[in-house]
């Protein structure tokens, strides 16, 4: 057993950590909440530059070739800064998705300009009646001669503002089994009848909805094959979801560095805060829900990164996260007292950030459900 | 990274897993679960000496004191399935004693104790707490005379399970009143059939016994000091650190049969396990089992790396007991108004083992550091924070 990064992957976090500290400072975050577009082109740049949005491809696809593991690395460290744009609708939604079913020609296409940073994509997939299972995916895409006809409307769709291409998982066929049925459409997000209406948002995150009206679709754009999406769906938002609980890690780490700043500093009946047990119990707590989530994240990314069975610690890890990381930022708060209710002070970005990260890809009890089935119960 | 064991770790695992299966006796299951899963009954005798034969009992120790010096990921593992298969897990002197005396005692001590700690043959009884002495264990004041070539011990020691079944105590005294209260203490290893030392019983509520011990005039040669004199407490300390630990397989092995209960148990037409609620339940035990085995064999890894684990002991097992505690509560909930049943009757569950374990539950978060001060040891010593 080996609890420990190695050495790139250190190296990778400290050089992550010393970007996002001068380039993403949390006056940046809160400007880029307000700011229609949520980043800016000069950082995102950067990044690319820094190699982040080609991490995870390969060196052929104008990547680095590097894993899920250092890509886990680099979302730790990204919500530990609540770094704010579409690195994550793009790469993570976007990429995955077309490397897992891209052919040779649209992984050509578009993974380099990914990782150049001069391409977005983003998923499409929760509609009105929002969920993370098949059943929930009514917007159906017709055929019609070579072409397929998209009609209805997504929801929730991350940073479809900036996309270049929308990946549209609709329903081409009606049957008993919800799975069959599904299809990936890579839909260039200038394509005719797509009405993009930007959602506000409670953390600052920049979601849509995304209107299909009687969209046209080579059938040469079909990501994977007809009516076979789903199973590539299912493998895109396990990674996701994983990749979600590296960012809440990130983020409880920051919010155990404020708690234990302020309790450390600030004096009553002529003491330190942190010194009186209840406080104390409460930052034991802080760091218990934060290592055991680290713990549980670092795990099901090995497992992802070397291609082990992973379903079970997945679903656990999901679950345990999200409703860790929450009850940690709540802590946090308890242990800082009125100044952390300010808008000044940082705390509240990750008290916001931490929930909206619990909803995407299931929360816990969806979570908790699939680990059940896993269980055979 | 990597969160498996190693080819030769699994290989061992399934060797362990065979042997205990197969030399279980029902006698012994009963000793170990009656006792509490202390050793020295003759049942877990017999079962442990054999398995301390293949180096099992203190497998990272060197092979010279009876070890096979494998990694704290072996060791920590073994000691996983002997809760999980019922034998008894809480050793005295193999996992506390054994441990200090290869760090800190002299050549002669490691001698004359460790190989016969190794074989099994040598049970020891924790003898650190006071009727005034709990949490705050610098307060203990069993007082020891330094009598030139023994010590003369007069004092009370209370919840000192074991002794009544173990060979030998392994007490902290003062030796120095005079002193800081940490920096008078000693530890020694004293015989429990010396004359002068009376046990009396304390049931507790699981059922197991528990004693307070009387010492009167009792005297204990020198050499059987362990290290330095008034060094005891700073001993007492370190073993914490190297050796607090809960492993879980004994609650583990209860949810695992409570998964199966739930599967096969008809309620309304269809089984427990479709209830959503108890899925939802089951399915968060089971996510804190697993959090559980990533804290604990953290340890192990840290001891590998040649590190001593600091506030992650304590968080382990904090986790791990209050974790206990939630499989039990959730299991005397699911079995509903037959949880009550004690084992013997036909209408009993799972042989009245929730129930049991639900009653010895409660003292996990108490005995070895109560949740309350791992908390604190956590925020001082993890986190830095004023004590």
């Amino acid at each position: 057993m080996d609890y420990d990064l190695n050495e790139e992957q250190e190296l990778l976090k400290k050089a992550a950590k010393g970007f996002l500290s001068k380039e993403c400072k949390p006056l940046f975050v809160r400007e880029m909440e307000e700011n229609p577009h949520g980043i800016t082109p000069e950082l995102w740049q950067k990044m690319a530059e820094l190699g982040w949005m080609g991490l995870i491809f390969p060196e052929e696809y104008g990547g680095i070739g590097g894993s899920y593991l250092d890509l886990m690395v680099l979302l730790v460290e990204m919500g530990y800064s609540c770094l704010p744009g579409p690195f994550f609708s793009t790469v993570i939604l976007g990429g995955m998705t077309l490397m897992e079913a891209g052919n040779e020609e649209k992984k050509q296409k578009l993974l380099p300009g990914i990782a150049e940073g001069k391409i977005f994509v983003t998923l499409a997939l929760t509609e009105a009646i929002a969920g993370y299972s098949p059943e929930r995916i009514a917007v159906k895409a017709e055929k019609d001669a070579d072409d397929f006809v998209i009609n209805g409307t997504k929801l929730f769709v991350p940073d479809a503002h900036l996309a270049n291409y929308i990946i549209c998982v609709a329903r081409t066929k009606e049957g008993e089994n919800k799975e069959d049925g599904i299809t990936l459409f890579l839909v260039d997000a200038k394509s005719q009848g797509v009405v993009i209406t930007p959602l506000k948002t409670f953390a600052g995150d920049k979601l849509n909805e995304v209107v299909f009206n009687n969209v046209k679709v080579p059938k040469g754009n079909i990501l994977g094959e007809l009516d076979k999406g789903w199973p590539i769906v299912k493998k895109v938002l396990q990674k996701a979801a994983i990749a979600k609980c590296a960012e809440m890690v990130g983020g409880g780490q920051r919010a155990l560095e404020l708690a234990i700043e302020q309790v450390s500093e600030r004096e009553q009946f002529g003491v330190k805060v942190g010194s009186f047990q209840a406080v104390q119990h409460h930052c034991a707590n802080i760091v218990t829900y934060l290592d055991t989530s680290r713990l549980m994240t670092h795990q099901a990314a090995w497992r992802i990164s070397e291609g082990l069975s992973c379903e079970r610690e997945i679903a656990m890890t999901k679950a345990w996260v999200t409703d860790s990381c929450r009850s940690l930022v709540a802590l946090a708060h308890q242990a800082v007292g009125g100044t952390g209710f300010m808008e000044e002070h940082d705390l509240q970005l990750y008290f916001r950030r931490t929930k909206a990260a619990g909803v995407y890809f299931g929360n816990a009890d969806f979570h908790r459900e699939a680990l059940a089935d896993v269980m055979g119960l | 990274m990597d969160f498996e064991f190693t080819k030769e770790e699994k290989a061992l695992q399934e060797e362990v897993r065979e042997f205990m299966k197969k030399e279980s006796t029902p006698e012994m299951l009963k000793e170990t679960e009656d006792m509490g899963d202390i050793y020295g009954g003759p049942e877990g005798r017999k079962i442990i000496q054999k398995m301390a034969a293949k180096g099992w009992l203190t497998p990272t120790w060197p092979k010279e004191y009876g070890g096979l010096g494998v990694s704290d990921v072996a060791s920590y593992m073994i000691r996983e399935e002997m809760g999980y298969h019922g034998l008894p897990f809480g050793f005295v002197a193999a996992h506390m004693a054994g441990p200090t005396i290869l760090r800190f005692g002299s050549d002669e001590m490691k001698k004359k104790w460790l190989p016969r700690i190794a074989s099994g043959e040598l049970e020891f009884a924790l003898g650190y707490t006071e009727p005034q002495a709990g949490s705050d264990l610098s307060a203990l004041n069993l007082r020891a005379e330094d009598k030139g070539d023994y010590f003369l011990l007069n004092g009370n020691k209370l919840f000192n399970t074991s002794c009544h079944i173990a060979d030998c105590h392994w007490l902290a005294c003062r030796t120095d009143f005079d002193v800081a209260k940490h920096k008078g203490v000693s530890m020694m290893i004293v015989d429990l059939k010396s004359p002068g030392i009376t046990i009396s019983p304390l049931i507790t509520m699981a059922g197991w016994q528990t004693n307070e011990v009387v010492y009167e005039d009792v005297r204990v040669p020198k050499e059987n000091l362990v290290g330095e004199k008034n060094k005891g407490f700073y001993y007492l300390m370190a073993a914490l650190d190297f050796e607090r630990m809960f492993p879980l397989g004994r609650y583990h092995r209860v949810f695992d049969e409570l998964v199966e209960y739930t599967k096969k148990t008809i309620v309304d037409g269809k089984t427990l396990s479709k209830d959503p609620l108890i899925r939802q339940k089951l399915a968060q035990l089971s996510t804190e089992i697993e959090v559980t085995r990533l804290l604990y064999y953290q340890l192990a890894h840290i001891l590998d790396k040649g590190g001593i684990p600091n506030y992650q002991s304590s968080m382990e097992k904090t986790f791990a007991t209050e974790c206990a505690q939630r499989i039990v509560n959730v299991g005397m909930d699911i079995l509903g108004l037959y949880g009550q049943i004690k084992e013997g009757s036909k209408w009993a569950q799972l042989k009245g083992k929730v129930e049991k374990f639900y009653r010895t539950s409660i003292v996990e978060t108490i005995y070895a550091g109560t949740s309350e001060i791992q908390r604190n040891i956590i925020a001082q010593r993890g986190l830095g924070l004023p004590r």
